[in-house]
């Protein structure tokens, strides 16, 4: 990879290169041709990039799954109990499948925003609403990449392991130091702090987002207000609105763009 | 029984899992940092991805790190450890734990009640639930992102629509929760969810206009941690 990385770093001085008026016909045609050969080896580079991430994502997933699945059976002979499959299966048809359909609307939703590399690390570590897509999205907005680029790829796949990693060293240092941490923060002053952590997230995004196109953020904030208002018993179905309210913003985004709008706001 | 589920053996399990998921995520970080390199793309912002990311997880990492806490009572810690590292997410787990923890007759979750097989059901059911996002992402993710990537490859208008929609479904997602905010102010649920919103989306325009406007550009990486971070201290102030 460091090799092909060298062979792609001197595309843009080719390119200047090329448009140098001194240089004969000839000279400009073998640099063209240099320059095509560039762009194919770069193509080249990113689709056994992007091969790689599916083979490592699809080995990394199915492993990860294994051991998930095999971990509770371990842990059982360990302690002399195997799973009740019957109790398993009962509480599965009772709670799992609000999770389930919750879990097929997820892919379709978030692989679309974290692209291949980012949608495997993600489903793998988990928290998506709570840390990874915010995460992914701002990452995205600092580097101003556009999705379906292989940039906004990359971005995304940096971000989401990056990410993942914090979460891993936050967790294992505070299992660590347990004992000494419980107090602080579980104590009575800081709790209201930690009960807040994703309003105080999606404020901070709000302003980036809608900022960008207050009108089209407009609609989909009343209509929500409107039915949590009306409806309060769905405060605890937030996630499940997500698909309604995105839907219902990409319609007006649609229009909007159809309308020429859209193309030079968001 | 908590002993035992705080014992040696389950520390090594679990934290054996986290490490291995700790290791695909370097791979993945190194390759798509190669990649951006081979692509052209700046080291700069490359790095500025990876800064932005690292802090803004911090806070989010502590909030899910008190749900181990709140777990680590009935389930032990090295569980709950492995499940908010792992695919968990922090609304979820608590909830799952408690419907297995009826479904497997004990009432609810609790210590004192927790039998060797209960905890092996409810760890089950726990991986169980949430294990579909990877099913899918194991067996759709290169048909998916292939499909969407030959739609935005059609042309510049439809690649430009693509990351119109990608913003679009980003303000209904936070749209609905700001919703739920504003609906829960106003049905006498408490308004501080809503301050803190907007209090930390107060800041964040600061950071902005400082980043944009007078060309402080590093407090970019640190705008959303510290909107965050002054949001939630206002709830602790309320």
């Amino acid at each position: 990879m460091r090799r092909e990385s060298r062979q792609t770093d001197h595309l843009p001085k080719n390119t200047s290169k090329v448009t140098t008026p001194v240089v004969s016909s000839d000279t400009r045609r073998l640099a063209a041709g240099q320059v095509e050969t560039d762009r194919e080896v770069s193509t080249d580079n990113l689709s056994r990039y992007t091969e790689g991430t599916h083979m490592i994502g699809r080995i990394a997933t199915l492993i990860t799954l294994a051991m998930l699945i095999g971990a509770p059976f371990v842990i059982g002979l360990y302690l002399g109990a195997l799973p009740d499959l019957g109790a398993a299966a009962k509480a599965f048809l009772a709670v799992g499948l609000v999770w389930t359909v919750s879990s097929v609307v997820e892919f379709l939703v978030y692989t679309p925003m974290l692209g291949s590399g980012g949608g495997y690390l993600a489903f793998i570590s988990g928290n998506l609403i709570n840390m990874k897509i915010p995460c992914a999205m701002n990452a995205r907005e600092i580097v101003g990449t556009k999705t379906g680029t292989p940039e906004n790829e990359i971005v995304s796949t940096l971000s989401i392991a990056a990410s993942s990693l914090v979460t891993i060293l936050v967790l294992a240092v505070g299992v660590l130091l347990l004992v000494p941490l419980q107090p602080i923060l579980q104590s009575e002053m800081l709790a209201p702090a930690f009960d807040n952590v994703v309003p105080a997230l999606f404020g901070a995004m709000a302003y980036q987002y809608y900022r960008k196109n207050w009108k089209l953020a407009l609609v989909p904030l009343v209509l929500m207000s409107l039915l949590f208002i009306a409806v309060p018993s769905l405060a605890s179905q937030t996630s499940i609105l997500i698909l309604p309210a995105g839907a219902i913003t990409i319609a007006l985004a649609w229009l909007q763009f159809r309308s020429g709008e859209g193309r030079s706001r968001l | 029984m908590l002993k035992e589920l705080n014992s040696p053996f389950l520390y090594l399990i679990c934290g054996g899992i986290i490490a291995f998921v700790a290791v695909v995520c370097v791979i993945f970080l190194v390759r798509a940092y190669r990649a951006g390199i081979a692509v052209g793309m700046d080291r700069a912002k490359l790095k500025r991805a990876i800064t932005s990311s690292i802090t803004f997880s911090i806070l989010p990492s502590v909030g899910i790190l008190l749900g181990v806490i709140a777990l680590s009572g009935s389930l032990g810690t090295p569980w709950p450890w492995l499940r908010l590292s792992v695919i968990g997410a922090l609304h979820y787990e608590t909830q799952v734990a408690e419907a297995a923890a009826e479904q497997v007759g004990i009432g609810g979750l609790s210590a004192s009640s927790m039998t060797p097989k209960a905890f092996a059901t409810i760890a089950l059911l726990m991986s169980i639930c949430i294990m579909w996002g990877m099913v899918l992402s194991l067996f759709f993710n290169k048909r998916y992102t292939k499909q969407l990537n030959r739609q935005s490859g059609r042309g510049s208008g439809s690649r430009n629509f693509a990351d119109s929609a990608m913003s679009a479904m980003f303000i209904g997602l936070v749209s609905a929760y700001i919703g739920n905010y504003i609906g829960g102010t106003v049905r006498g649920r408490g308004m501080t969810p809503l301050i803190v919103c907007l209090v930390s989306a107060c800041v964040m325009a600061i950071f902005t206009w400082l980043s944009e406007k007078k060309h402080m550009e590093v407090l970019e990486s640190f705008s959303i941690a510290g909107s965050m971070l002054i949001g939630m201290l206002a709830a602790v102030l309320l």
